[in-house]
C-alpha cells in the first residue's frame, strides 16, 4: 500500500526555496500571490490494513521524514 | 571584442572567472542576467560557478530561465563559444544547451578537492592542448546523469570533454566535461580559475584562459 | 508595580531580569517600565547584549597597537596593514542554537559573523570554524556533528566565502552543550572605506533592507543567557533559518551602495534584532530616532511591536541614509532583487521613540539601556598554578604498558588526533581564488591581490591545556596559534576571541574565566599583538554541569608574500631535522587524559617568555633552507614526526642522541608528552650551517631557546631511535581511517 507524505515547511519559518522560486516566476511575470516549496515522500507499505500502514507511515514521517522545528506534514493514501 | 561574464544572483567565482580572464590578456566584460545582451558583441562567453538562486529547486533552474539566457542561447547558435564552471555547467544542462543533468553527488555531501583528469576530446578554444589536468572541485550537485543511448551519441560524437581519474561524485561514465554537438559549448565540474599560479597548488587552469 | 505579585513574578521570569535589575530600571525611568519597556530591558540588558559579568574584566584586555583602527563597540575590529590594505575580522559563538537545531544553529552563525563583516564595507574573504563536540557516544552526537558541518557548509560554501582552516575538539565536557564559533576575516582594499555604526545627521532615513521579519527567534539573545535545563526543548524560540543565497545578494548590494558613498552609518540586526542595532546606532552617534515599526515589512501581519522589536530574523540591516540619496540607494537594492524600507528617522533629542500605527510606545533614553546596563563584579578567586607535580612521576599507560607503536596508531586513530578530511571536505576552500593554503594545513593563507602578501589565519584554544589549568590554557589559546603563524614566518598582527565558559553566577567558573583572560594578556602584550574583536558566551551549562573554560582565539598574521613558505609535512629524504625549543613547562599532553591520571605538569610559563620564543621561531622559519616547520602539540613528539610524513610519504630518523636532547628522561611516555612550546624545522642538508648560523644570530632574543639536530628525513618510513619503526603508509591508513572508526555513519 502505497502512502504519500507531503512535507512541507512551517508556516511561520522562512521557506528560503520559496522566496527564491516565487520571486523568479514573478520576474518572468507570472501572477501568483505565494509560492511553498516542500517535499513529497512515497513510502509503498507491506500489507493491506490501510489504519495500520498510515500508522507506520505517521511514525516513519516522525522519525525522520520531516523535521517538526521546521516542517509540517500530512498523510495521504494514494 | 570582450569576453563576456554572466553574474546571475548568487554567482560567486564571478570574480575570480573575471580576474583569470584578465591574467590571461582577455577583456571580460560584465552581462547581467536580468538584461539581454548583443549575442555578436562577445569572442566567448562565460557562465562562472557559484549557487545561482541558492541552487533551490534544481541547481541552475532558476538561473537557465532568466532573460540573460535568451541571449546565450542565440550566441550559442551562432557558433560563439561558451564555457560553464560548475554551476554554470548546470545552468547549460538546465537550459537545454548541454545534454544529461546535474544531481546530487553520490555521497549526498558537498565535495572540495583536488581531482586529476584526462581529456578525452579537445575543445577548439578553451584547454585546447587537452592531455591531463588537475584541478580543483567544489560542488554538492556534480554528478553527471544522462540515458544510455544519450552517453553512446555523446561517445560517438566526440562530445565527452574531460573525464575523472577517480570519480569523486558517481558520474555517469567518470565524466567531469561536455561538449555540445557543435563543439561550442562546453563545461566542467571543476573549477580551473582556482589552478592559475604555483602558489594555488597549480596552473593547468590557465589553459581554459588563453 | 507590586512586587509581591504573581503578575510581577511572572514578568520577571519571562523578561529574565531579577529584582534588583528591575529596580534599577524604575530608577533610570523614575517610573514603573511599561509592557515594551519591560522587553526592551529584557534583551539589552541580557548577557549576550550587555556583557554584565565580564565588562569589567573585558576593559583590561590588551589593546594596543598602532595598527588598531577600530575594536570593541564596532561590528568587528579592524587592522591596518599598511599599503591602502585593511582587514576587519571577528569571531562569535553560536553554541545553544547548534546544539537545539544543529544544521540551521551552525549555519546562521557563519551568517552572522559574515554580516558584522561586511557592516563594516569589507568584503569577506575567509572563514574559519572553532568547534567542540562531545564524545561520539554521546546522546545525539553524530548527528550534531553531521548537522554542524553541513549547515556551515551549506550556508559559507552558496555565500561564496572560503573556509580555509579549522579546529574541531572533542571531549565529553560538551556532551551536552557543544561550541560552534566561527570567524570571518574581510578585507578592505586600497581606497575603501570602513563603515561605522554611529548614528549621524538630524533628518536622515532610518533604512531597513534585507528580509522581511517574521517571528524567528523571538527572546533568542535573552535564552542565550541562560543555562540548558531539562524543558531547554519545550521553551526554544522559532528557530531560525538561515538563507545564504539572501545574505549573498545582501552582501553584493550593501557592498555597492557603500561604494557610492550612499551610506551614512549602518549596521546588521544580530542579537536583539531592531532593538539592539537600533539603540546602539543612537546611543553611539549621540542622536535621537522616530521608529515606525508598523513600516517595517513583516512576513506574518498578527506579529505584535515587541515581536517585531525583537525579532531575530535573519539577513537584516539597518541603516541610515540622506533622504536626497534614498532613490539611489533603493535602486541598487531592487537591483539585487531586495527591498529597502524607510522606517523613521534621526532627530536631534537623545531618545528612541517607536510608534505603532499611530500610537506612541515609548520614548526613551537610549543610553539607559546600552550604557547603563547593570555591571556585576562577580566572585572570583586568584587560582595558584593548577595540577603541578613536583618531578615527573606518570607513565604513560598506552605506550608503557603495550609499545610506543602501538601508542602513536592509537593517537592517530583517536578522535581527537585523527584526520578532520571528513569535515573540511564539506568546505569549498578554495572560491575567491586566493587561497594559498587551506584546512589541510596548520595555518589557513590567502594572498591579499593588491599587494601580493600573504594573510595567514589560525584558530587557538586547546581544551586540554585549560583543563590543566586555566591560566596557562589562556596563555596557550595565544601562544600556540602564535607559533604556528610565526613558524609559516607570519607576524601575528591582532587577535579576536570567543569566551565560552559555564555559568558566570559559579566562583569556579569565574575564576577560570579571570584566570585564562589573564594568560591571553600576558603573551598578547608580548606579541604586541592586540585583541581586538569578540564575544562572550556565558551559561555554557546543562543540568549544572559547565563545559570545559574554553576562551577560542584567532589569530590573524603578515607575511610578506605566499612564496617560500615552509610546508607543514617533510618534502624530500636526507634533509636535516631540528627541534627549536623553549624548556621549562612539560605535560603529559593530551594523550595523559587517556591514561587515568588526570592532567599533570611541571614547571610554569612567563608570557613574554613565550612571547620572545615565538619572536625567534619565526625568524628561523624564515633562514636559508628552511623546507618543512611544524609545531610539536598535543600527542607529543611522535604523533608530531607521524603528521610530518602525510601526504609526502617522507619519514624520518630521529637517533637516540638527538631524542636525549630533548627528553632526558627517555622512555615511551617521553614520545607522547608535550612540551610548551617546541617545533621541528625540516632544512636542506647542504644549509644546515646557515641554519645554525641563523639561530646564534637570533637567540639572544629567547635565551633559553634550544636548537638541536636530531635526525634526518627518510623516504617511506618513521623511525624514533629504539622506540619504534613504522611504514609511512601505515601511518596515513591510521590517520585517515580514525575519523569512519568514531563516527560509522559519517564517512
Amino acid at each position: 500500500m502505497k502512502i504519500g507524505v507531503k512535507v512541507m515547511p512551517r508556516q511561520e519559518v522562512l521557506d528560503t526555496q520559496g522566496r527564491a522560486v516565487e520571486n523568479t516566476l514573478r520576474q518572468n511575470g507570472k501572477q501568483l500571490n505565494a509560492c511553498q516549496v516542500g517535499r513529497y515522500v512515497v513510502l509503498d507499505l507491506p500489507g493491506n490494513d490501510e489504519a495500520a500502514a498510515m500508522a507506520s507511515a505517521k511514525e516513519m514521517a516522525e522519525f525522520v521524514l520531516h523535521n517538526p522545528l521546521i516542517e509540517t506534514y500530512q498523510l495521504e493514501k494514494l | 571584442m570582450s569576453v563576456g561574464v554572466l553574474r546571475f544572483p548568487g554567482t560567486n567565482c564571478d570574480r575570480d572567472v573575471f580576474e583569470a580572464l584578465e591574467g590571461a590578456g582577455r577583456k571580460p566584460e560584465w552581462l547581467w542576467h536580468a538584461d539581454q545582451f548583443d549575442s555578436r558583441k562577445h569572442e566567448a562567453l562565460f557562465l562562472p560557478g557559484g549557487f545561482s538562486y541558492g541552487d533551490y529547486l534544481r541547481s541552475g533552474a532558476l538561473a537557465a530561465r532568466a532573460p540573460a539566457m535568451k541571449s546565450v542561447r542565440e550566441a550559442a547558435e551562432r557558433g560563439v563559444p561558451v564555457l560553464g564552471i560548475c554551476n554554470g555547467f548546470q545552468i547549460l544542462c538546465e537550459a537545454g544547451l548541454l545534454p544529461g543533468a546535474l544531481v546530487r553527488n553520490r555521497g549526498l555531501r558537498f565535495i572540495d578537492d583536488w581531482v586529476s583528469l584526462r581529456s578525452v576530446n579537445k575543445h577548439a578554444q578553451f584547454a585546447r592542448a587537452g592531455g591531463s589536468a588537475r584541478l580543483p572541485i567544489a560542488h554538492a550537485d556534480g554528478r553527471f546523469v544522462v540515458s544510455d543511448d544519450e552517453l553512446k551519441k555523446l561517445q560517438d560524437r566526440g562530445q565527452i570533454w574531460w573525464q575523472y581519474e577517480s570519480n569523486p561524485n558517481g558520474a555517469a561514465h567518470d565524466i567531469a566535461g561536455v561538449m555540445n554537438e557543435k563543439k561550442n559549448v562546453a563545461a566542467l565540474m571543476p573549477h580551473p580559475e582556482r589552478a592559475m599560479h604555483a602558489w594555488m597548488g597549480g596552473t593547468d587552469g590557465v589553459g581554459f584562459f588563453e | 508595580m507590586n512586587k509581591t505579585s504573581a503578575e510581577f513574578k511572572s514578568k520577571l521570569k519571562t523578561y529574565r531580569l531579577n529584582e534588583g535589575e528591575y529596580d534599577m530600571i524604575c530608577g533610570l525611568l523614575k517610573r514603573d517600565p511599561n509592557n515594551i519597556e519591560w522587553a526592551l530591558f529584557s534583551a539589552l540588558w541580557s548577557e549576550h547584549c550587555s556583557y554584565k559579568s565580564s565588562k569589567v574584566h573585558l576593559k583590561k584586555l590588551f589593546n594596543k597597537s598602532s595598527r588598531v583602527l577600530e575594536s570593541f563597540g564596532e561590528n568587528a575590529g579592524v587592522v591596518d596593514l599598511g599599503d591602502g590594505e585593511r582587514i576587519a575580522f571577528k569571531i562569535e559563538s553560536h553554541n545553544h542554537p547548534s546544539y537545539i537545531e544543529p544544521y540551521q544553529g551552525a549555519a546562521t552563525g557563519v551568517g552572522g559573523i559574515l554580516r558584522d563583516i561586511f557592516t563594516m564595507g569589507a568584503r569577506p574573504i575567509a572563514l574559519a570554524d572553532y568547534l567542540c563536540f562531545g564524545q561520539p557516544s554521546a546522546h545525539r552526537m553524530t548527528s550534531i556533528v553531521d548537522g554542524v558541518v553541513r549547515g556551515i557548509g551549506g550556508y559559507g560554501n552558496c555565500v561564496g566565502v572560503p573556509t580555509i582552516t579549522g579546529q574541531t575538539e572533542f571531549d565529553k565536557s560538551y556532551d551536552g552543550n557543544v561550541l560552534c564559533n566561527a570567524m570571518a576575516v574581510g578585507l578592505f582594499r586600497p581606497g575603501e572605506k570602513v563603515f561605522l555604526s554611529k548614528a549621524k545627521g538630524v533628518g536622515n532615513w532610518v533604512v531597513y533592507v534585507g528580509a522581511k521579519t517574521g517571528r524567528d527567534g523571538v527572546h533568542g539573545a535573552s535564552m542565550a543567557s541562560e543555562s540548558f535545563g531539562a524543558d531547554s526543548a519545550a521553551k526554544r524560540p522559532t528557530i531560525q533559518i538561515g538563507d545564504p543565497f539572501f545574505e549573498k545578494l545582501l552582501i553584493e548590494s550593501c557592498l555597492e551602495v557603500m561604494k557610492q558613498d550612499l551610506v551614512v552609518a549602518i549596521q546588521d540586526m544580530g542579537a536583539a534584532g531592531l532593538t539592539s542595532s537600533s539603540f546602539e546606532m543612537s546611543s553611539k552617534g549621540g542622536v535621537g530616532f522616530k521608529i515606525h515599526l508598523d513600516q517595517v515589512p513583516l512576513r506574518d501581519s498578527s506579529m505584535t511591536p515587541e515581536d517585531v522589536l525583537l525579532s531575530e530574523s535573519q539577513e537584516r540591516m539597518l541603516l541610515i541614509c540622506e533622504p536626497s540619496k534614498f532613490e539611489a540607494l533603493s535602486a541598487v537594492f531592487q537591483k539585487w532583487g531586495l527591498d529597502a524600507a524607510r522606517i523613521g528617522e534621526v532627530t536631534e533629542k537623545k531618545t528612541v521613540e517607536l510608534h505603532w500605527k499611530g500610537e506612541k510606545l515609548t520614548e526613551i533614553d537610549p543610553d539607559l539601556l546600552v550604557e547603563n546596563a547593570p555591571q556585576y563584579q562577580r566572585p572570583f578567586k586568584v587560582l595558584p598554578p593548577q595540577n603541578r607535580v613536583a618531578r615527573r612521576e606518570w607513565t604513560s599507560k598506552r605506550a608503557g604498558g603495550a609499545n610506543a607503536a602501538k601508542c602513536l596508531d592509537l593517537c592517530l586513530r583517536d578522535v581527537r588526533g585523527t584526520s578532520r578530511k571528513f569535515i573540511y571536505r564539506q568546505y569549498d576552500s578554495r572560491v575567491g581564488a586566493a587561497t594559498a593554503r587551506d584546512t589541510s594545513d596548520s595555518v589557513g593563507v590567502v594572498r591579499l591581490k593588491d599587494s601580493g602578501r600573504a594573510l595567514g589565519v589560525v584558530l587557538g584554544c586547546r581544551p586540554h591545556i585549560m583543563r590543566l589549568d586555566a591560566r596557562i590554557g589562556g596563555l596557550d589559546a595565544i601562544a600556540y596559534p602564535a607559533l604556528e603563524l610565526a613558524l609559516k614566518g607570519f607576524e601575528t598582527l591582532a587577535v579576536t576571541d570567543c569566551l565560552n565558559f559555564g555559568n558566570p553566577e559559579k566562583e569556579n567558573v569565574m575564576s577560570d574565566f579571570v584566570a585564562a583572560l589573564d594568560g591571553m594578556n600576558q603573551v598578547c602584550a608580548s606579541l604586541e599583538a592586540p585583541i581586538i574583536s569578540g564575544n562572550v558566551s556565558f551559561y555554557n551549562e546543562t543540568m549544572g554541569k559547565n563545559i570545559t573554560p574554553t576562551p577560542s582565539t584567532g589569530l590573524v598574521g603578515l607575511r610578506d608574500s605566499v612564496e617560500n613558505m615552509p610546508e607543514s609535512f617533510f618534502t624530500a629524504p636526507d634533509q636535516l631535522v631540528y627541534v627549536l625549543r623553549l624548556p621549562g613547562f612539560m605535560t603529559g599532553g593530551a594523550d595523559q587524559e587517556s591514561w587515568g591520571t588526570g592532567p599533570q605538569a611541571i614547571g610554569d610559563l612567563e608570557g613574554r617568555v613565550v612571547g620572545d620564543f615565538v619572536r625567534v621561531a619565526r625568524r628561523l622559519s624564515q633562514a636559508p633552507g628552511v623546507r618543512a616547520t611544524r609545531a610539536i602539540g598535543k600527542f607529543g613528539l611522535a604523533y608530531a614526526l607521524a603528521r610530518m610524513t602525510m601526504p609526502s610519504d617522507i619519514g624520518a630518523v630521529i637517533d637516540t642522541e638527538g631524542l636525549k636532547m630533548m627528553r632526558p628522561e627517555l622512555d615511551e611516555t617521553a614520545l607522547f608528552e608535550e612540551h610548551l612550546y617546541e617545533a621541528f624545522i625540516a632544512v636542506d642538508a647542504s644549509r644546515a650551517v646557515d641554519f645554525e648560523d641563523a639561530f646564534s644570530a637570533v637567540r639572544q632574543a629567547s635565551p633559553t631557546a634550544e636548537l638541536h639536530r636530531v635526525g634526518r628525513t627518510v623516504q617511506g618510513s618513521l623511525e624514533i631511535g629504539a622506540f619504534l619503526k613504522v611504514d609511512s603508509a601505515q601511518l596515513k591508513e591510521s590517520y585517515n581511517s580514525g575519523w569512519s572508526q568514531n563516527f560509522e555513519s559519517l564517512a
